[in-house]
């Protein structure tokens, strides 16, 4: 480490502002770290002040044109949390709202399903033949495009009915829908006494040209014993039953 | 109303006899009655009510200080005041409430003020009757009082004053210096008055107490207005009041000396940035002072400490406990008929009657036990009945578990409640998971595999396990920047990290992915933790809020504001119905969950506190800072009852045993220490003058308490847990330099 002495005269005086500041133990990158950050932040601030200036039509940065991008920046970048009053106006308004009852046996207690980060983030490019018949227009199953159920331990959503990839519906393309079977591990299962149900996810993706929710999630989760029916989950792709019965 | 007027005797009489009642924010007239002519303003019960005047007079005020002349012409013409009215001093009425707005005016009508000598008839932040946050904030711009070099003449002489008075006096009143230092200070950089500032600052900052050392650091490198605008902190500070405690009789001493000078804008100073909180009795000592001085907001007045708080724990359910049964104890049911004599075993609580110190069972709904929840418990009781029993003869074993290759990065660490898992957070964002056990870390099949399982099959919860990537240790990727807080739910199922990217995230420990990600905190969150019984969770950050949680809500059930500065540290009552939080400014608030109220302030730390741990039976409140010092406060009264010294440096974990007997605490000093807990909890008396002033003379005995003083090596002392059966685990990150 270089002594005091050979340091430049930039870190010398970087030395000096850690002292002021009370900080007397730190590794010795730190300074360069501190004055990387001191030759971005000043030149940031000058050129935003020329550019200020240029706009103003002066001929030279002054003071203003330097505390106007101070103060943009600030407004940008180094935002500081809200001040009290307002912090105590939301706490009372938040704070008198009585706290929610909780229902039993929902298994696991996760905020609605948008909230959540247990979607799938991608989507797998079908390999049947059929859907190249038509760029672009692929065949849709008969969908009721609805807002999104969102509680997990709903089975299905508003599709009454499944069809194959394979079969035409006279509807426009503008609404098209794919339904592809997705094996996702499941999210989130609660230990129980009770055997627990495999499951499969089904995935319907509305590629927002409807403009409803993107990801519609069918999940039969672990702990769900409501409907015993919804045990064969492993969808065959002629298996229009289940649906119906639910 | 508007009765004779007589000198400022009178007005010093009317206060005396409410001095409780009333702030001295109502006692501001007096100073500027003291000086100049008093003309009686009869029309100022004129047709408006006193509190519309008061706004009135603020709005004029306000325009023009901000050279709106020609909007004052108008209001002034519509609102039909007349000069003499417009120009009187409103009064200071403190935010108190309307009994004192009442009074307050009718003080403003007999004083007007000495507008002929100028200087000091700047206008003075008129507060509106009622406090509402805004409004103050709005108007109470630090205004001018009097000539800035002149400032440190009146502090000089203050400072003069105060040496000579008598030595029981001279303690409690040494408390003004350093908030008068700071207004002062503030007040001349506000108006731009940036050299005095700094050669007042140069010449009196020497003399303040030590521990305000770091504050005034921050305060030195402030010299110009904008500097105050991002810095919250301060702003905060500006606009709350620093509250002290002095007794009646150095207050008297003090109010007559101010009142007496020509000058006295130190006593509206104290007016406006102070609360005095005044007191019968013996004027306390400098060690008394000190020992609860040090917060950023002075100490804590003394009806806010004398909230009711339910401090007792919940009553266990009744569970049947199988007599006998060592193996196949996790198979059987509860309540199935069982072939012995079942035991029931209620935790040792006898009596049936509710604990008068303890919450209602249905005050804050709490999640139902489910079945695994009953078998968690039976484990737990077994567990405890082969509990060590610490005492200061025997004392726990210690297992240190070091981080080694960490680079410095371990930020947070948490064990379960079983102390079968191991979390730590780190700075690079990951989190990872070690099993403390021989087990190993499985998590649940993918979907495909569970389809091929038997579902029949006895063991099932065995099968869905994968077996192919079990292993000692996972790690958890998502978090956006370094993880400060890591929390385990009690059933284990879940884990909870608290991050600088502002997030918390819930991690499912069945599949090891992350569920969900709450946000509100935009800002830096420094600590999180799960309640007792699962469900709810706290967390605290930079934006100086803690928020309570459920998992299954998106957005905070609770926040908790009040603190001046950012929440560090953030910690359950075993009975779920209050939170603990500490802070940088280093006060320990406890809040209820129920309505997100503050029941309890207490101030003695020196430096932000770094940790907080509540005794097993929900009493006692343990709490370690940066200076070093851990302090201990009972609960239900409200007071400081013990003071642990002997660590040299922050102490970043506190831990309780598991019957409360041994308190650890661990420290970046690279020790552990452990201290006789029913000893210190044992030694307190209480009387009526303390319980209602506050005040305890504690006594030095932190050598006494001191059961062991265990060094590590160069490995400082993060997190603590003491297992069900009273072994201490300790964890921390190996410091290679």
């Amino acid at each position: 480490m270089a002594s005091p002495k050979t340091l430049p005269k930039d870190a010398q005086v970087m030395v000096q502002i850690l002292k002021d500041m009370g900080i007397t133990e730190y590794e010795p990158r730190v300074i360069n770290q501190m004055l990387e950050f001191t030759y971005r932040y000043v030149t940031t601030i000058i050129e935003d002040a020329k550019i200020y200036s240029t706009h103003a039509k002066k001929s030279t940065v002054d003071a203003d044109d330097i505390r106007l991008a101070i103060q943009c920046r600030v407004d940008q970048s180094f935002t500081s949390p809200p001040p009290r009053d307002f912090l105590l106006e939301v706490a009372r308004q938040k704070n008198i709202t009585p706290l929610p009852l909780i229902k039993p046996y929902t298994g696991p207690r996760l905020p609605p399903d948008r909230y959540c980060l247990t979607a799938p983030n991608y989507r797998l490019k079908s390999l049947q033949k059929k859907v190249s018949s038509s760029a672009g227009r692929i065949t849709v199953p008969r969908l009721s495009v609805g807002p999104v159920s969102s509680r997990p331990s709903t089975p299905t959503l508003g599709t009454p009915s499944v069809q194959t990839v394979g079969t035409k519906v006279g509807t426009p393309v503008s609404l098209t829908g794919q339904r592809f079977t997705v094996q996702i591990p499941q999210a989130a299962s609660v230990k129980s006494a009770t055997p627990t149900t495999p499951t499969v996810q089904n995935v319907l993706i509305n590629p927002s040209l409807i403009g409803s929710k993107n990801i519609l999630i069918t999940t039969n989760m672990v702990s769900q014993n409501s409907s015993s029916d919804s045990t064969s989950l492993k969808r065959k792709h002629g298996d229009e039953d289940d649906y119906d019965a639910l | 109303m508007a009765a004779v007027q007589d000198g400022p005797m009178e007005l010093d009489t009317e206060k005396e006899t409410k001095p409780e009642i009333l702030s001295d924010g109502s006692a501001n007239l007096s100073g500027n009655a003291g000086s100049g002519v008093l003309s009686s303003s009869p029309h100022a019960a004129g047709a408006q009510k006193p509190e519309d005047q008061q706004t009135l007079i603020a709005v004029l005020q306000f325009l023009r200080r901000n050279k709106l002349t020609e909007s004052v012409d108008i209001l002034k013409r519509e609102a039909g005041l007349s000069d003499d009215q417009e120009n009187s001093k409103a009064t200071d009425t403190g935010g108190k409430g309307d009994g004192d707005a009442g009074d307050a005016n009718a003080l403003l009508s007999r004083v007007s003020i000495t507008s002929a000598t100028a200087p000091q008839s700047a206008p003075l932040p008129l507060k509106s009757g009622d406090d509402q946050p805004d409004v103050r904030v709005v108007l109470s711009a630090y205004s001018q009082q009097g000539e800035p070099p002149l400032y440190k003449v009146y502090y000089s002489d203050l400072k003069k004053f105060i040496e000579s008075v008598l030595d029981c006096h001279r303690a409690e009143l040494s408390q003004l210096f350093y908030p008068l230092f700071v207004h002062m200070y503030l007040e001349l950089v506000y108006n731009n008055n940036e050299s005095e500032a700094r050669a007042f600052f140069d010449k009196f900052s020497g003399d303040q107490e030590c521990y305000y050392q770091d504050d005034l650091r921050v305060l030195c490198g402030l010299t110009k207005k904008e500097h105050m605008k991002g810095n919250e902190t301060l702003l905060d500070f500006r606009t709350s009041r620093f509250v002290l405690r002095i007794s009646r009789d150095s207050y008297q001493l003090l109010k007559r000396h101010l009142q007496e000078r020509q000058n006295n804008q130190i006593w509206n100073i104290i007016q406006e940035h102070l609360y005095i909180d005044i007191f019968d009795g013996m004027p306390r000592s400098k060690s008394q002072i000190d020992s609860m001085s040090g917060s950023l907001a002075g100490e804590a007045k003394r009806e806010v400490n004398k909230v009711k708080v339910y401090y007792g724990l919940l009553k266990e359910p009744e569970i049947e406990v199988p007599l006998d049964d060592e193996d196949d104890e996790a198979e059987n049911e509860e309540g199935k008929p069982k072939k012995k004599k079942a035991k029931k075993d209620s935790l040792g609580s006898k009596s049936k009657k509710q604990d008068p110190n303890a919450p209602q069972q249905n005050r804050i709904p709490l999640p139902e036990l489910k079945d695994s929840d009953k078998l968690d418990k039976i484990m737990y009781m077994k567990e405890s009945t082969k509990r060590i029993r610490l005492s200061p003869e025997n004392l726990p074993s210690i297992c240190f578990y070091t981080f080694l290759n960490a680079y410095q990065g371990l930020t947070a660490v948490d064990f379960t409640d079983d102390s079968s898992l191991l979390a730590g957070g780190f700075s690079d964002s990951t989190v990872r998971v070690w099993s403390v056990t021989p087990k190993k870390l499985r998590k649940v099949k993918s979907a495909a595999e569970l389809n091929l399982i038997d579902k029949e099959s006895d063991d099932v919860l065995e099968r869905i396990m994968d077996e192919k990537t079990a292993s000692e240790s996972k790690v958890l990727y998502g978090h956006g920047g370094p993880v400060y807080g890591v929390s385990f739910s009690p059933d284990r199922n879940y884990l909870l990290s608290s991050s600088e990217d502002g997030t918390v995230r819930l991690w499912s420990l069945q599949t090891f992915t992350c569920l969900v990600g709450y946000k509100g905190h935009n800002y830096p969150v420094w600590d999180t933790q799960f309640s007792p019984f699962g469900y709810y969770f706290v967390s605290g950050g930079h934006d100086r809020v803690a928020r309570l949680w459920a998992t299954d809500h998106y957005q905070p059930l609770r926040i908790f504001a009040g603190h001046l500065a950012d929440v560090t540290c953030t910690r359950f009552h075993p009975n779920a119905n209050y939170v603990a939080t500490g802070s940088s400014d280093r006060t320990v608030r406890l809040w209820d969950v129920l309505n997100g109220n503050c029941v309890r302030i207490f101030t003695g730390h020196k430096g932000p506190i770094h940790s907080l741990a509540f005794s097993p039976n929900g009493k006692f409140l343990a709490s370690g800072a940066t200076d070093g010092r851990v302090l201990l406060w009972d609960i239900g009264h409200g007071l400081m009852i013990g003071e642990l010294k002997g660590h040299t440096d922050t102490i970043y974990s506190l831990r309780f045993s598991r019957d409360g007997e041994i308190l650890a605490s661990g420290s970046m000093d690279n020790t552990v220490r452990l201290w006789d807990a029913m000893k210190a909890f044992d030694d307190i008396e209480m009387d009526d003058f303390t319980a209602a002033t506050g005040h305890i003379h504690l006594y030095d005995n932190s050598q006494e308490l001191l059961l062991g003083s265990y060094n590590s090596k160069s490995t400082s002392v993060i997190h603590l847990h003491f297992t069900r059966r009273n072994l201490l685990l300790a964890a921390g990150m190996y410091n290679s330099q």
